[in-house]
């Protein structure tokens, strides 16, 4: 079901910003994750939801503040589906879109939750390379 | 289009990839790539605090990008073009993971095939803590353009 104080964020869009993924932090995150070199200039493909998260312009913190969730009550990620139109290219400066698309409340065995789900983009131009769309998890302790 | 890799017939293994043991310093370097200060990740005081066991709880992407990584190594010269989990266990620092899939369905596509496949990330002597599905796409090899000729 829907939150009545909550029902508006759909449909909200997210400060647009901009994200050039380096060859630095494209190495660190491979060593990381244990993946072999890059392949002429072509970003890891976890980049999708690391750009877009970092690239958007609102802190994880300030996107789990809209949905009136302190980020020290600990969100946890519940879903994300990453979609490839292109590769993501090292040192190109993307564009990076992005909104809400709902927010819900449900009842579990650990008690009540918020499932904020949101989607963001990258861009090149005006072609869409990648997209993130993943859900947050928000515990609403003491509800 | 000649017959895909027998490797990737539907119901086909993919992977295992396995990671022995995911180090809590490299989840330090992820948390700053990420930019996601959720001390969860960090500190396993925190972790503690929050009724998720004595250490530190993994960021859930690094689950997803070990999947990608399985699929990349599975089926050389592919790309990705889709991946779709939920999250449904921790992995906590220090724990083995085994990334893994099977193929569901081959279709001819344009200039290819799409790959859908069924994939997942178990912790070692542990619960599923991921799964979904992707879709990869296979070009077609010039071989694949011979018999096409041919055949018309």
């Amino acid at each position: 079901m829907s939150i009545p104080e909550l029902e508006h964020l759909a449909g909200t869009s997210l400060p647009a910003g901009t994200f050039t993924i380096s060859a630095l932090e494209d190495d660190q995150l491979r060593e990381v994750l244990h993946a072999g070199p890059s392949q002429s200039g072509v970003a890891h493909e976890l980049w999708a939801y690391i750009a877009t998260q970092r690239g958007i312009g609102i802190s994880v913190a300030d996107l789990c503040s809209i949905a009136q969730f302190d980020i020290a009550d600990g969100p946890m990620l519940g879903s994300t589906e990453l979609e490839y139109s292109s590769a993501m290219r090292i040192g190109t400066r993307y564009r990076v879109e992005g909104e809400v698309l709902g927010v819900e409340r449900k009842h579990g065995r650990s008690g009540t939750f918020d499932v904020m789900r949101y989607r963001e983009r990258l861009l090149s131009g005006d072609d869409l390379v990648a997209s993130a769309t993943s859900t947050f998890i928000l515990p609403r302790r003491g509800d | 289009m000649s017959s895909p890799p027998s490797h990737l017939q539907p119901g086909a293994a993919l992977g295992p990839w396995v990671v022995e043991h995911v180090d809590p310093e490299q989840m330090k370097t992820l948390a700053v790539l990420l930019a996601d200060p959720n001390p969860i990740h960090l500190d396993a005081d925190a972790a503690r605090r929050a009724g998720l066991g004595d250490r530190v709880v993994t960021q859930g992407p690094a689950s997803v990008g070990f999947v990608l990584n399985m699929l990349a190594d599975a089926v050389p010269g592919a790309t990705i073009r889709d991946v779709r989990v939920r999250f449904t266990a921790n992995v906590h620092g220090g724990d083995g993971v085994v990334a893994a899939g099977s193929v569901q369905q081959l279709e001819e596509v344009d200039d290819g095939r799409a790959v859908r496949c069924a994939v997942w990330l178990d912790v070692r002597d542990g619960p599923r803590a991921l799964d979904g599905t992707a879709t990869l796409f296979l070009p077609a090899t010039r071989q694949d353009h011979t018999n096409h000729s041919e055949e018309n």
